[in-house]
């Protein structure tokens, strides 16, 4: 049985090599199009991925209630991260973070991209366990970022960069840089690069983080020198995200916070971080509307066409040949095995070559796609890519040769042999 | 079976095929009965019926109305499918134009309809080589069709018609592409299957040379049987 299987597997890789030109555009013309649909794809599902609650991995972002761009005092943090419980039995957080966020540039006579650099600001012990994806780093790469942390922890000055923005800015681990503040007016710092995010952390190949306490610490002696306190010296955090068990904890924990007489002025909201994101980008909506509805299945139809097209001819030219197959014994499903053999092989093949060599070249070579939407900069191709490359070539090679995979078993061997005239 | 009993039987056969509003009739009302082990040649006219008729003992077409029985089965009666199953075992089919896949080699072309039977791969081999031998052709097992003279693909045709040992072979026009002494070639390896193997063969040809190989001719004109011709053959 396997021996017959082989047989026929070998006579479809014969056909598909019969017209190598035909073939060849066909592949070339799936590739093209499986590589859109999987960088679309690539950007709807991390989309997705951020939308979408955890169940275990439940985090819950605490910003200002009534004001975007969210403002809150240094203060709330350390009430926050015990969920502003004061009963026994009230829920706890598991872990924490407070986010600010720093920029500035290099040159402040020299505006460019290059100079400009943004750090996420936040208490360097939680960079491991509170960064989406950092506590799914290999054991290599998360003894690094651990001794990047210790370093950061010891040096407040320290920072860590993403390799991409690091190439950006022409400069290299240990180096010094001095940053003009954008962000908070008159508070420039001068750090050291201590590491970079490892390869493996893609998402954050652009991303800068740095000790929250350097920025406090900063912001006192702007007080101290200019005797009045920094126009931003009140409310320097953006936000605190929270980690819970479930859901459950969560609505009680959203209950304790917005109860609690300490976040009055300013008000706090307390919502689920995957909730906080699909708000932030509601903005976008149409934009991913068009990019999952009309986009990737318009893609997918084209895709369908172009392999329905190369079949379709191929099948026309060996009418012949199919009915020659049907006089030996091939019964219909032989010969409809056969023709979808040819297409899926070629869908298959080329799905899985595109997505893979996607994955390869955008993720190694390009440093993602640059599709600059909220604050994600970049996206990435997911490791399964090459499983939507396979499953997108074979479904849409699929669908588009049943047509002419029907017509070659419907070949009437009288009909292709008649002489009458 | 024994030989004088027919293995091919058409009983009042008749085919017509619809052209618009207008019936052609290619077969009306033909009965022919071909025993077992005869070499038989169907002549006529181009559109006499005689590759139609052709097609229906080889099962690849359907009578309109009528019965055609090959050994103990009515073929005429069966489905798409059971057709094909059938002319796996029972019919071998010899085209004028080889008609071999030109993709595939000399040995994988003969091999192809042994992919439709319970085989192992040896028996496979064993199978193809016999009918390679017999045709004589076993130094040419790896070349395609485009590497082959017109007389050599014709005896990959042949070596294909008979590897599965089928009840019938059905040539038609075998040495219509060939020139003469190709033509010749094919005609003696006909003869010498049917004396050896006492393969029962049915020729449609146009050729009187190639006709006299046969030891019955039937000549057809306008779908009716006008004319038969039986002959005492010396054979070497």
């Amino acid at each position: 049985m396997l021996g017959h299987l082989a047989k026929f597997l070998v006579i479809i890789f014969k056909n598909v090599r019969r017209n190598l030109v035909r073939s060849t555009l066909t592949s070339l013309g799936t590739m093209v199009l499986v590589l859109v649909v999987t960088s679309v794809w690539s950007v709807l599902s991390f989309i997705d991925a951020q939308t979408s609650e955890k169940a275990n991995d439940f985090k819950v972002l605490v910003t200002e209630k009534n004001k975007a761009p969210s403002r809150l005092p240094y203060a709330y943090s350390s009430s926050l991260r015990e969920g502003a419980a004061r009963n026994p039995g009230d829920v706890r957080p598991t872990d924490y973070m407070t986010w600010a966020f720093y920029g500035g540039t290099l040159d402040p006579t020299k505006m460019t991209r290059e100079n400009f650099i943004f750090l996420i600001a936040g208490e360097a012990e939680k960079v491991p366990t509170m960064m989406d994806e950092l506590d799914q780093l290999g054991p290599a790469d998360k003894e690094r970022l651990m001794a990047a942390v210790e370093k950061m922890k010891r040096q407040r000055n320290g920072c860590v960069i993403g390799p991409t923005q690091l190439k950006t800015m022409n400069k290299r681990v240990g180096d010094r840089i001095k940053i003009s503040g954008l962000i908070f007016k008159g508070i420039d710092l001068e750090f050291e690069i201590v590491d970079t995010f490892p390869d493996a952390a893609q998402r954050y190949a652009q991303t800068s983080i740095m000790n929250i306490e350097y920025l406090l610490a900063a912001l006192d002696e702007y007080k101290v020198k200019n005797k009045k306190p920094h126009p931003q010296g009140a409310a320097p955090i953006a936000f605190v995200v929270l980690r819970v068990n479930n859901r459950q904890e969560f609505e009680r924990l959203a209950e304790q916070i917005t109860a609690s007489p300490l976040y009055t002025s300013p008000a706090v909201r307390c919502e689920s971080q995957a909730s906080a994101i699909s708000s932030f980008l509601e903005a976008y909506k149409d934009i991913f509307w068009g990019m999952r509805w009309l986009l990737a299945p318009a893609v997918l139809v084209t895709l369908s066409l172009v392999i329905a097209n190369a079949i379709s001819i191929s099948v026309r030219e060996r009418r012949m040949e199919i009915a020659v197959l049907k006089v030996l014994g091939f019964r219909p499903g032989h010969v409809m095995m056969l023709v979808l053999g040819e297409a899926l092989l070629i869908g298959a093949a080329s799905g899985v070559f595109s997505a893979g060599a996607a994955y390869l070249l955008i993720n190694k070579g390009a440093g993602g796609i640059p599709f600059p939407i909220a604050w994600f900069q970049r996206f990435f191709i997911p490791d399964q890519a090459p499983l939507w490359g396979l499953a997108v070539g074979a479904g849409t090679a699929f669908v588009g040769c049943i047509i002419p995979a029907w017509s070659a078993r419907s070949v009437r061997v009288a009909d292709v042999f008649s002489k009458i005239a | 079976m024994s030989d004088s009993e027919p293995i091919v039987r058409v009983v009042g056969v008749h085919k017509y095929f619809t052209r618009g509003a207008e019936r052609v009739d290619v077969l009306q009302n033909l009965s022919v009965d071909v025993p077992n082990g005869e070499f038989l040649a169907l002549m006529g006219p181009s559109g006499s019926g005689k590759t139609t008729l052709l097609n229906l003992i080889a099962g690849l077409d359907t009578p309109s109305e009528g019965e055609v029985w090959v050994g103990d089965e009515l073929i005429s009666a069966m489905s798409e499918a059971q057709l094909a199953r059938w002319r796996t075992r029972s019919i071998g089919f010899i085209f004028q134009f080889y008609h071999l896949l030109p993709v595939l080699s000399a040995y994988e072309n003969v091999e192809l309809p042994l992919l439709l039977l319970p085989l192992t791969t040896a028996q496979r081999r064993a199978q193809v080589t016999t009918a390679m031998e017999l045709v004589g052709l076993t130094d040419r097992l790896s070349h395609r069709p485009g590497q082959l003279s017109g007389g050599q693909q014709q005896r990959v045709g042949i070596a294909r018609a008979i590897v599965t040992d089928p009840t019938l072979i059905v040539a038609d026009e075998p040495t219509g592409d060939l020139d003469a002494r190709s033509a010749d070639e094919i005609l003696k390896l006909l003869d010498e299957l049917q004396r050896s193997l006492q393969k029962t063969i049915i020729m449609v040809t146009h050729d009187p040379k190639a006709a006299e190989r046969a030891q019955r001719i039937l000549h057809l004109e306008k779908g009716q049987l006008v004319e038969q011709t039986v002959r005492q053959l010396e054979r070497a």
